[in-house]
Order: structure tokens, then C-alpha cells, then sequence
């Protein structure tokens, strides 16, 4: 090197502490760079996960359910129905007529209101339940199991605001207990009683006395209303106190309602059409934000308690205790005594049990069986289900599949749709139900008769359903037969031709001499390419025009007279699938060209040398060889095939059918279509039946990727 | 040896035979008819070119000559209204390219970016990893990008700027939600270009002691860009055809709108839900939906060629 | 046998070249060959690189047929016919005048079917059992794979796979055997196993091998022709063709005697 061209001559590079500043500087940029180019990667991978997740977070979730009818009650009026239609079984609303038919009879058993036992002790035996005997302290304490308290609500402002109110519920406390046993309920203690007043003059504050002067003098309020709904089993009562008040001057109006509990808070929190409800439960919580929300504030008063007696006759020397599960069958299945206890004499048992239309009945029932519509039997459900729909849909269930063969769980699900009438009135999805649940159970709580129900969108059942409009009912069934009937149509035709041409392009174009054809070869060549990269939806036009108009006699199956009579146009499967064809043709071509390419021109030399045609060599060395990586190329394909939406809607896929397709001439939706449909609806409930619909759809996908990797794989050692 | 003369007799006897029978052509039948077989399914492409061309031509030609719409009309009006006799594509071709655009703010640099990352950064193992997440990304339905876009996307960006600035439908949710869904096409393809430059010009970079960022930036990126920008064209191609995601989430009505958070149809959006519903035949909506598919086709054919043009001529130089 | 251990020629000739050029596209990879192949005898065709050796033996059978813009002037008369006329099925012409290449290639199929398929599509009927066997025979393998038979002809080894390819091009019982430098991809033993095999072979065959190797040409051919690339047309020309030991001794040709006493460039 000449001494001019040294560095130092004519410039310098950093040296020492600059070079290694200067490296450090570079290098730092790169660790920069590097991480952006990370957390691209990373906002990718995210992508990913938030599009899963998206799909899956739809797909599960909380449903409210909203029932037409009350499972419970079914249930109820079943067990109800049994009791009364068990043999040996004399059921009156006359107590006094129980008592005295029990009274002689040993082999006899009753229940009624506590207090018609203690008119009667002297004639009816007490029978203790898991080993408690009702008294008015296990009552009151819950020991006993057949007793429930009973209240009566109203609120501070109500009572404020309407005199009558204040001075109505001071005059029920201060007298309910001179009346309560004469309706039949135990009284309850002083302390409750005094709790119960204490909460009235907090709630009523500085009026308190004048209230009660006009609980003293009731005339004086006679410019009130009072209305009152709720329990009908406090109802008696309160009716006995309703009626004492109007005999002690009061005579404004008295509206007095019996529909139940839950009702009853309803129309006193929400409809305020109620200024005092009975009820025989507590307010639950959501009941009592029910009322916050409209600025009440429900006071509770205790007023009572409700037990049955179970009673035998003074004559029945071996019946002391009872369990539930032996009342169960003492008042159902069971004929003999022995059949429940075999201590107890083989006698038929003879049962006295008050009427249907009785809130004892109700209660007894609650209480004694307390079962919940999925545990009941087949035959109960059968039972409930002929008590509830016309004979004829009967016939029409029984003719689809004897009722008699169904599961337990199907028939459970009959009841639901049938009589139930479940309906999915909100839903949630899966996040939101994990961290939001009691703001959701607030909200299912307000619901009449609703429930909050944890449901999978995507199920066994939602794959064998067709399409309904009702999201809850529907299912991909015929989406699914659709894709499959146009995916298997779509790669038997393009297949063949798609390899057929990659054939011709890899093994024939290239020896061809003549200058026009090998002209028309690097057209082919190039087309195909541009193929590849035309919109498919553009392939839907093509398919408008050319599958479903212009040859819609052979697309509609009317020349083979074979068509689908629901439908004569060329809106059919295989109209779909020659579009879809066409549309996967290139990348069939380009791949089988490619696998093809990849064979080693020695074996075609080998075969060629030995004599054998072009076609023969093809056949037996090339192809072989080739079907893995052609394999691929197909199943690729047929993925974008079963994921194209877009050209199947411009050439007109059904949009809601429900009769799976029977051949290539009928009309079709498959899953992309139905999944695009249910986006569309604005109801929250379709966007689950998409996502579990997106779920089957890509669980198809990743079935057929994984099935071709496991069939190249084992085709591919074979050959080797 | 086995095969002596015993087993020659056939080839002596031939030796008898004329030559010239022996060689004589044999009309192979099965040969020429697999042949032609296998010519007239590599026609079959030309024919669904030329059947698509035809189409689309023929029945915009009805379009044009229906008398209702006048061709400078079409390609300059900005309202798209079919029923006061309105036809400016501009109405949906704006919201196409609104799209596009932000569906390529996406794809490119991140594309890239993976592309970058995969090809130069990452080990063997993580690529291992990566690819196949990447394919996942590639093969999921375009639809159920769509759901994704109306359930997911459009909900975080009400949530970021606000209900009241961002409509249920919006080009935005749909333009971000393309650009994931061609992101794995961008990174393929230009990781493809990455890996085709050879290794010795790497080594040539780091052998004058270049950096990893340097070497990738400077000397791989400038060696593959003709792959890269044919990627990026195929990309915005792939964009303006794309149809499920801005039919389910970019709204639907045309209207001429720069603002990505108002709902807009674009031409593949409209075609589809015309075509939706029941289409008569007769009807100029019918005709309309293959105008807008030709200036579809023109489009996205240029710019593949382009593409393909820009891969055949910059390519050689670095092989 | 003769005493300089080159059999003496029956007189006949099993192929005749008559001023041959073969292209590629519209370039000339070979000009004017002139040649008489004597029938049942190694003829051993040697040269530099790219000096169209392979070209001319491509040439015999029409393989060159299937190179795109692979063609053909001159004449190549089999017993007076020209495989390049009009009317001449190149299939049929491969059948006759079988080949073997320079790579092994089995068929990744069995041993078996390796031999069997060409006998199959030629349309042989008979005993195949028996055809395969004698063909394995006759190329020197049937003690190594009797047992074997079915498994993959890509298993053997490549001295095993190249005696494979060479049964199976015996098996369609052709008249001409061309191999393309057989033992390129081979070591010493499996290169003097396929010589050994060719000096058997040659009692029932015509052989026209290329090679790299002058050593093996002089080994084990009867005539050697001598290639060469003009340096004016870059076109590969016959130089010398002679007996192969009059050739090596004494060779007519300076370039000749340059190449084989290791001057040429």
C-alpha cells in the first residue's frame, strides 16, 4: 500500500474509547430495532389470541332464562297430581272431615294446619319429623322441617305517606295474635313480635303515636285505600285482621290479593301497585334492590309461623317418627306400610290429605319433596308433558320417536321447550360472566320467572339442529351438510382438472415445438397466475351469471327432471360448487405444479429409457411421487373453499332453510353463510351462535389440516 | 451368466423381422386422448378468464346503455343511489380505498417487521414456533374476521374514542381488521424475499464489521426489495378484493365519507348485499353489481401484473 | 479373443451414425459425427467435459428427444433404419436401445417392481418370477437381494442400485445398452463390479458407455471414441474412434495423444 492511501492521510475512523462509544451507539440502535421488530411479531401472536378469544368468549357465557312457566310449579302440580291419584287416598278441603275420618283408623295418616291437630288432641297421635315435634319454639326456630315463617312488608314511606297503612299494620301487630290461632298458625314469640313493632316505629319515626290513634280509631282514616297483595298462605290471616279493622270503624277501600309470594313483591317493589305484600318467605336480595331502585325501602314485619301436623290415629300404636324421604313414599308410591319400614304391620296405608286447590297441599309438597325438573323420572316427565300439551302435538312427538325410547334428558328438554316455554331473554358472555356474575344475577333477578343458567353456545345438540329463529334452538345442521355436500362436488371437479393441468403444464407444455401452441402454453402459464390473484367475488359473479342463469337447466337438475321441488332456480349445490371449483383452481394447479416440479427428472429419464409412453412414466413414477406434495395443495384448497363466504352470496346461498340437502340440485347454506348471517343480527344471542358456529368451522378446518399432515406423513414413509 | 443364449432367441428372430416394422409409429391412442385430456383442463383456466372478461363486460354494457347512467357519471359522481337514478362509484371506491389505506398502515410495517424478525432475527426454534402461528393466522375464514371486527375491534376503538365519534359501522374496525388478516401474507412473502438473498452477502456486511440491524437494514432489505414491494402490491390488491369483513363490519349504505369512524360501503361490500338479497335479474342493481365487479377486476389484475412485473424484472440480479 | 485382448469384430454393426449434429434450441452442442458402433462390443466414449459425449449417446435413443429444444440432424441407422425418421416411434426406440445413467435411480418402489415395470409396460408375458431373476442374474445382484425382493430399491447400496438399474434396463431384453458414466457415483470395488458385469454383458449385448475415466475406458472397452470441443463454435466433435487399444497406444490424432497422456489443458 502506497503511504497516501493510509487513512491518516486522508481522514480517520474513531479509535479506542470513540470506536467502542461508537459501537455501543450502533449496537444500541440495533437492540432498539430488534425489539420493535419483537413486538411486531408479538402484536401478531396477540392478534391471534384476541381473535380466539373473541370467538370463544361468545361462545360460552350466562344465559337469563325466562320461563312461561314456572318449572317449579310442574313439578309441584306433578307430585301434587301423584299424591292425589295415589290409591287409598281421600283428599278434602273439610279439616274437620280429615280429622274425623283419621280418628278411628290405625292404618290411617293425615296433615293439616297445626291447629287442627291441637283441637283434636285428644283423638289424632302427633307424628314427630327426623325426630322434631312441632311446637311453636321448632317452628319458629326452622327445627322442625314443615314450617315456614310468615310476613307481611311495606315501607317507611308508604306508611308515611298513607295513614291507613301505618295505622293498619300497628293495629295487625298489636292484634295478630289473638286471631293466629284461629286460622291455624302458631303465634310467635313476644321477642319477635316486639322486634317487629320496634321496626314499625323506626320506619313510621315521629307519626308513631298518631298512628296508632288511629289504629285505636280506624274511622279516622277512612279517606285511605289500602291494597294489599302477596302470600296466600299468610292470606287468611291477614285477611282475619283486614276484616277486624274494617269492623272497628275503618272504611276506606280494601283491596285484598292472593298471588303468591314473588308475585306479590313484584307488584309492591316494581309495579307499586301493592302497599303491603304477604309473603312466606324473606325479601331476597335482588327483591329488595328491586324497590331501592325505585326509592322504597321495604320494612319486614314477622307475623306468624306456619307448621303442618302430621297426625295419625290415637289408635296407631307403631307410627312415632317420620323421616321426609318416608313421608315421601307414606303419601305416594307406597300401598303397605311394611313397603316403607318393615318394622311397620303389612296394612295398606290410607291416606287423608287436604285439597288441591289448599296452600297446605302446596306446602307439604314443596317441603316433603322439594325436586327440581331435571331430577324427576322418565314416567313423571311423561306424566307432565300429558297434562300439558294437546293430544295432538302428543301424537306428532310420539310419532317422531316413541316417547316411551326418549332419555331422560330429552324428555327434560321437551318439557322445557314445550311446556316451559324457556327463553333466552340476556346473555353475557364468557369474561363478563367470570367477573361481573352478581351485576348479572341482580339482573337475571328482576326477570319474572327468570334464571340465570351457565350455558355452552356450542353443544352436541347445536350441531344436530337445523336453523331456527330462535337463536337459543338453532343449529348448524344443515350449514354442515351444505359444506359438505359442496366441498366434496368442489374437489370432484376440480381435482381432476386442476392436476390434470398441472400435468400438462409440467410434463407436456414444455416439449411442445409448435411456436402457436407453446404460445398458448405461456398464456395458460401466466393466466393461472393472474387467476390466483382475482377477488373470489368476483368468481361469485362470474357464477351468477354463468352457473345460476345461463345453464340453470343443468344447475337446477330440470333437464335431468331431477330437480329439487322446493326450489327451480339455479341457486343450488352445484351451481356453488363449480363456482368454488373454479375459484380453487389455480392454487390447485400451482401447488401440483410445484409437487410435480419437485419429482427428480431421473425417474422420468429411468422410465422414459426403459420405453415406457410419457403417460405410462407419468403415471407410475411422477404422480406417485407428487401426491404428497399435491396432497397438500388439495387440502389447502378445499380449507379456502369451505371458508369462502362472499362468492356464495352473490350467487344466491339460502338464507334460512331448515331440510338438509338431499342432492347436488338443492338449494344450500353452508357454515360460512350462516355464521355471516348470524353476525348480521342485532340480537346479542346470534353473536353466540356465531361464535360456537365459527368454533365448528374451524375445528372442521383444523380436522382436515391435521388429517393431511397425518396422510402425507404416512405416505410420504411409505415411499421412501 | 444366466442370461445367455438361451434367453435370446426373440431378439435374434427380430433381427428376421424389417426393421422398419419394428420402428414403426404405433397409433397410440390412449396417449393422444390423455394428452388432449390433459390440454383441455389447462384451457379451462383460459376459459374461466375469458368467461369472467365476458361477463363482467357484457352485462356492464347493458349497464351503460341502459340510458340510466352515462359513463363519465359513473366514474366521477360521488352518490351512489340507485333509487334516484345515481350511480358515482367514487361513493364506494372511496370507502375502498379508505380501507385499504388503513389496512395497509397495518399490514406493511408490521408485515415487514415479522418478515425482518423471522428471516434474520429469530432462531431456528422460534421460528418453529412462529411460522406455524403465522399459517394459523393465514387460514382462518375471512368471516370469521369479520365477527372479529364487529365484536371485538369496533368495541375497543368505541371504547378508546368514544361512542358518539365512532359508529357501530366503521371502515376503521374493518381496515384494521384486514390488515391482520393479510398481515401473515405480507410477512410470508417478504420473508420469502429476505431468505432468497444469498448468505454470502450477509457475510460480506458483517465481515466489514456491520451490525445485525445494519447488515438486515442496509444490505439484505435493499437486495430483496423487489420481493417486498411485490408483496405490498399483492397485499393492496388482496385488500381492495376483500368482501366478508367490510360487509359484516363496515357498514351498509354508500357514502362518499373521509372519516374512518363512519360506516361506508365499499364496492365488495355492495355487491354482496345486493346480490344478498333477492336480485331480479332485470333490475339495473343487477347490472350495476358488474360494473363495480369490472372496475374490481381491472384494478386488482393491474396491480397483480404490476407485481408480478416488478418480481421478473429486479429480481435476477441477486441470483 | 485376439492377442491384444480386443475381440475381433464380428462385422457387423449394431449402429451407425452418418454426420450427426445434435442441438439444443439453435445452439450446436455437437457437430458431424461419423461412427460405426460394432455390434456386441464396449464402446467406450471419452473427453473433457462438455465436449458433447453424453450428447451423442442421448442421441442413440432419442432421449435427447426430451430435453425441450433438444434436436436431432444426420442420421442414426439401426440395421439400416433411421431412429430420427418420421415414421420411427422413439418409444419403441427406447425399448430397443436401453439406458443407464449416470446417478443410480431406482424406482422407489421394490426390487422387484423395479425390474418388473418396464417388462410390464413393454407388455411382457410370461413368468415375471423368472424374468426378474435372470435379469438380477445377469446383473450380478441375485445372490445379494434373493432375499429381499420386496423392500425399496433405495435401500441397497449405490454400487447395488446402479447393477438394479442396469437388471432392469436387461429385463425389456433390449439389443443396445447405453450407460451414461455408470460408475461416476460409485467407489473402486462397486466401478470394477459394473466392469466386471459389462465384460459379461458384452457376450449378449452391444454397450456404448461414457466416461470421465480413461483408465476404465481402457480397462474395459473394445473401441473408444474420443470427443472434443471446438474451440471455434463451442460444438463437441468426434476427434479419433478406433480400437481401444491401438487408440491408447497409438493414438493418430495429437489431441488425442494429448489428452491420454494427461497435456490437455
Amino acid at each position: 500500500m502506497s503511504q497516501d492511501l493510509q487513512p491518516g492521510n486522508i481522514g480517520s475512523y474513531p479509535e479506542d474509547n470513540d470506536l467502542k462509544k461508537f459501537i455501543d451507539n450502533r449496537k444500541r440502535g440495533g437492540l432498539l430495532w430488534r425489539l420493535s421488530f419483537q413486538l411486531a411479531t408479538l402484536i401478531a401472536i396477540l392478534a391471534l389470541l384476541a381473535l380466539l378469544y373473541n370467538i370463544f368468549n361468545g361462545a360460552f357465557g350466562y344465559v337469563a332464562l325466562q320461563n312461561k312457566v314456572d318449572p317449579n310449579a310442574l313439578v309441584l302440580a306433578m307430585e301434587e297430581d301423584q299424591m292425589l291419584s295415589s290409591p287409598k287416598t281421600v283428599s278434602s278441603e273439610d279439616d274437620n272431615e280429615l280429622v274425623k275420618r283419621i280418628e278411628n283408623n290405625p292404618n290411617a295418616i293425615g296433615f293439616f294446619g297445626y291447629a287442627y291437630y291441637n283441637d283434636n288432641t285428644d283423638k289424632l297421635k302427633l307424628v314427630s319429623v327426623e325426630g322434631q315435634t312441632p311446637s311453636r319454639e321448632t317452628a319458629e326456630s326452622g327445627e322442625y322441617p314443615l314450617a315456614r315463617p310468615l310476613f307481611i312488608y311495606s315501607a317507611a314511606d308508604v306508611m308515611q305517606e298513607n295513614r291507613a297503612i301505618g295505622a293498619f299494620i300497628d293495629y295487625y301487630l298489636t292484634n295478630v295474635n289473638t286471631v293466629i290461632e284461629d286460622v291455624g298458625y302458631f303465634p310467635i314469640s313476644d321477642e319477635l313480635l316486639n322486634g317487629a313493632t320496634t321496626s314499625w316505629s323506626e320506619a313510621v319515626g315521629d307519626q308513631a303515636e298518631a298512628l296508632q290513634s288511629y289504629a285505636a280509631n280506624p274511622a279516622d282514616v277512612s279517606d285511605h285505600d289500602i291494597r294489599i297483595s302477596g302470600s296466600s298462605t299468610v292470606y287468611p290471616l291477614t285477611r282475619q285482621m283486614a276484616i277486624q279493622f274494617r269492623r272497628a270503624g275503618f272504611q276506606g277501600g280494601l283491596d285484598l290479593q292472593q298471588t303468591g309470594t314473588t308475585a306479590g313483591f313484584r307488584a309492591f317493589c316494581e309495579d307499586m301497585t301493592a302497599d303491603i305484600t304477604n309473603a312466606s318467605r324473606p325479601i331476597t336480595r335482588a327483591e329488595s334492590e328491586a324497590c331501592g331502585d325505585k326509592k322504597r325501602t321495604p320494612v319486614e314485619f314477622r307475623v306468624g309461623t306456619d307448621a303442618l301436623a302430621i297426625a295419625v290415629s290415637s289408635k296407631n300404636t307403631f307410627l312415632e317418627n317420620v323421616t321426609k324421604d318416608e313421608l315421601r313414599q307414606i303419601f305416594t308410591t307406597a300401598e303397605t306400610w311394611s313397603d316403607v319400614n318393615p318394622a311397620w304391620p303389612n296394612e295398606p296405608i290410607e291416606r287423608f290429605i287436604p285439597g288441591a286447590d289448599s296452600g297446605t297441599l302446596d306446602f307439604f309438597a314443596e317441603t316433603v319433596f322439594n325436586r327440581k325438573l331435571p331430577e324427576l323420572t322418565e314416567s313423571e316427565l311423561v306424566k307432565i308433558l300429558e297434562a300439558n300439551i294437546s293430544t295432538g302435538l302428543m301424537r306428532r312427538y310420539e310419532a317422531e320417536k316413541p316417547l316411551a325410547e326418549r332419555s331422560q334428558a330429552e324428555l327434560v328438554d321437551l318439557v322445557l321447550e314445550r311446556v316451559v316455554e324457556q327463553k333466552v331473554v340476556g346473555s353475557w358472555k364468557f369474561t363478563e360472566s367470570l367477573f361481573n356474575r352478581t351485576k348479572i344475577e341482580e339482573e337475571v333477578a328482576r326477570i319474572p320467572q327468570g334464571e340465570l343458567q351457565w350455558r355452552s353456545w356450542i353443544s352436541p345438540k347445536f350441531l344436530i339442529t337445523p336453523q331456527s329463529s330462535t337463536p337459543e334452538l338453532a343449529g348448524v345442521r344443515t350449514a354442515l351438510f351444505g359444506t359438505l355436500w359442496v366441498i366434496a362436488i368442489t374437489i370432484l371437479v376440480a381435482l381432476p382438472i386442476g392436476v390434470g393441468a398441472a400435468i400438462y403444464l409440467e410434463e407436456y407444455a414444455v416439449m411442445v415445438a409448435n411456436p402457436i401452441l407453446r404460445r398458448v402454453n405461456a398464456i395458460i402459464q401466466t393466466n393461472i397466475n393472474n387467476l390466483a390473484g382475482v377477488p373470489s367475488i368476483i368468481y361469485g359473479i362470474l357464477g351468477l351469471a354463468i352457473f345460476v342463469r345461463a345453464i340453470e337447466p343443468i344447475t337446477s337438475g330440470t333437464l335431468f327432471g331431477i330437480s329439487d321441488p322446493t326450489t327451480a332456480n339455479g341457486r343450488t349445490i352445484i351451481s356453488a360448487s363449480f363456482t368454488l371449483a373454479l375459484l380453487i383452481l389455480p392454487l390447485i394447479i400451482i401447488n401440483a405444479q410445484e409437487a410435480i416440479r419437485a419429482v427428480p427428472n431421473s425417474l422420468r429419464q429411468a422410465g422414459m429409457g426403459l420405453g415406457a409412453t410419457r403417460w405410462q412414466t407419468i403415471w407410475s413414477h411422477v404422480l406417485p411421487n407428487a401426491i404428497p406434495g399435491i396432497l397438500t395443495g388439495n387440502i389447502l384448497a378445499m380449507s379456502r373453499a369451505i371458508g369462502e363466504t362472499a362468492p356464495l352470496v352473490v350467487i344466491g346461498a339460502s338464507t334460512f332453510i331448515t331440510v338438509d340437502p338431499t342432492s347436488p340440485f338443492s338449494k344450500f347454506t353452508v357454515l360460512p353463510i350462516q355464521i355471516y348471517q348470524w353476525v348480521s343480527r342485532p340480537q346479542p344471542e346470534f353473536r353466540n351462535i356465531a361464535a360456537a358456529a365459527i368454533i365448528v368451522l374451524l375445528i372442521l378446518l383444523l380436522t382436515l389440516n391435521a388429517s393431511a399432515v397425518i396422510l402425507r406423513n404416512r405416505y410420504s414413509r411409505r415411499l421412501s | 451368466m444366466a442370461v445367455g443364449a438361451s434367453s435370446r432367441p426373440e431378439v435374434t428372430s427380430q433381427t428376421e423381422v424389417d426393421i422398419t416394422t419394428q420402428l414403426r409409429k404405433h397409433p397410440r391412442v390412449g396417449e393422444t386422448l390423455i394428452e388432449a385430456f390433459l390440454f383441455i383442463c389447462g384451457a379451462v383456466s383460459i376459459l374461466t378468464t375469458v368467461g369472467i372478461v365476458f361477463v363482467l363486460a357484457e352485462e356492464s354494457l347493458l349497464f351503460f346503455t341502459s340510458g340510466e347512467v352515462s359513463l363519465t357519471e359513473f366514474f366521477t359522481g360521488t352518490v351512489w343511489q340507485p333509487a334516484i337514478g345515481q350511480f358515482g362509484i367514487w361513493a364506494l371506491m372511496n370507502a375502498t380505498f379508505t380501507v385499504t389505506i388503513i389496512a395497509m398502515i397495518v399490514a406493511l410495517p408490521l408485515g415487514l417487521a415479522v418478515a425482518i424478525y423471522l428471516s434474520e432475527y429469530a432462531s431456528l426454534r422460534v421460528r418453529s414456533i412462529l411460522k406455524p402461528i403465522l399459517e394459523v393466522l393465514a387460514g382462518i375464514p375471512t368471516v370469521v374476521y369479520g365477527y372479529f371486527a364487529l365484536t371485538f375491534m369496533t368495541p375497543v376503538l368505541r371504547n378508546i374514542f368514544g361512542d358518539n365519534v365512532v359508529q357501530i359501522y366503521n371502515t376503521a374496525s374493518a381496515g384494521i381488521v384486514i390488515g391482520i388478516l393479510i398481515l401473515p401474507l405480507v410477512s410470508s412473502m417478504a420473508e420469502d424475499a429476505l431468505s432468497a438473498v444469498p448468505g454470502s452477502l450477509r457475510q460480506a456486511a458483517f465481515g466489514l464489521g456491520a451490525t445485525k440491524l445494519e447488515t438486515a437494514v442496509q444490505v439484505v432489505l435493499p437486495a430483496a426489495v423487489s420481493g417486498i414491494a411485490a408483496a405490498f402490491i399483492v397485499a393492496i390488491s388482496r385488500a381492495i378484493g376483500e368482501t366478508m369483513v367490510v360487509a359484516i363490519a363496515a357498514g351498509a349504505g354508500p357514502k362518499f365519507t373521509f372519516n374512518p369512524f363512519e360506516a361506508a360501503e365499499t364496492m365488495t361490500g355492495h355487491i354482496v348485499r345486493i346480490s344478498g338479497g333477492d336480485l331480479s335479474y332485470d333490475s339495473i342493481d343487477y347490472n350495476s353489481i358488474f360494473a363495480i365487479g369490472l372496475v374490481l377486476f381491472c384494478i386488482t389484475l393491474v396491480l397483480n401484473i404490476i407485481s408480478r412485473y416488478v418480481v421478473a424484472h429486479f429480481r435476477e440480479e441477486y441470483e | 479373443m485376439s492377442t491384444t485382448g480386443v475381440p475381433t469384430s464380428n462385422g457387423k454393426y449394431a449402429l451407425e451414425l452418418q454426420d450427426v449434429h445434435c442441438y439444443y434450441g439453435s445452439f450446436r452442442a455437437v457437430k458431424d459425427v461419423n461412427l460405426k458402433l460394432h455390434d456386441k462390443k464396449i464402446t467406450a466414449f471419452i473427453g473433457p467435459s462438455g465436449c458433447g459425449k453424453s450428447t451423442v449417446l442421448r442421441a442413440l435413443n432419442r432421449m435427447n428427444d426430451l430435453i425441450p429444444g433438444g434436436r436431432v440432424e444426420g442420421r442414426i441407422l439401426l440395421r439400416g433404419k433411421n431412429l430420427y425418421d418420421q415414421d420411427v416411434d422413439p418409444v419403441e426406440v427406447r425399448r430397443r436401445i436401453g439406458m443407464v445413467f449416470q446417478k443410480p435411480n431406482p424406482f422407489p418402489k421394490s426390487i422387484f417392481d423395479n425390474i418388473a415395470w418396464g417388462a410390464k409396460i413393454n407388455g411382457f408375458k410370461g413368468n415375471m418370477k423368472e424374468l426378474v431373476e435372470q435379469s438380477l442374474r445377469s446383473a450380478a445382484l441375485w445372490d445379494e437381494v434373493k432375499d429381499k425382493l420386496d423392500q425399496s430399491g433405495l435401500g441397497l447400496s449405490g454400487g447395488q442400485q446402479q447393477r438394479l438399474c442396469i437388471a432392469r434396463a436387461i429385463a425389456t431384453q433390449p439389443e443396445i445398452i447405453l450407460m451414461d458414466e455408470p460408475c461416476s457415483a460409485l467407489d473402486p470395488i462397486a466401478t470394477l463390479k459394473i466392469e466386471d458385469l459389462m465384460r459379461e454383458l458384452v457376450k449378449n449385448y452391444t454397450i456404448v458407455i461414457v466416461t470421465h475415466n480413461m483408465q476404465q475406458a481402457a480397462r474395459a472397452s473394445d473401441y473408444t471414441a474420443y470427443y472434443l470441443m471446438d474451440r471455434s463454435d463451442r460444438a463437441g466433435e468426434l476427434v479419433e474412434y478406433g480400437e481401444t487399444d491401438q487408440l491408447f497406444t497409438n493414438p493418430k490424432d495429437k489431441r488425442t495423444e494429448d489428452y491420454i497422456t494427461g497435456r490437455f489443458g
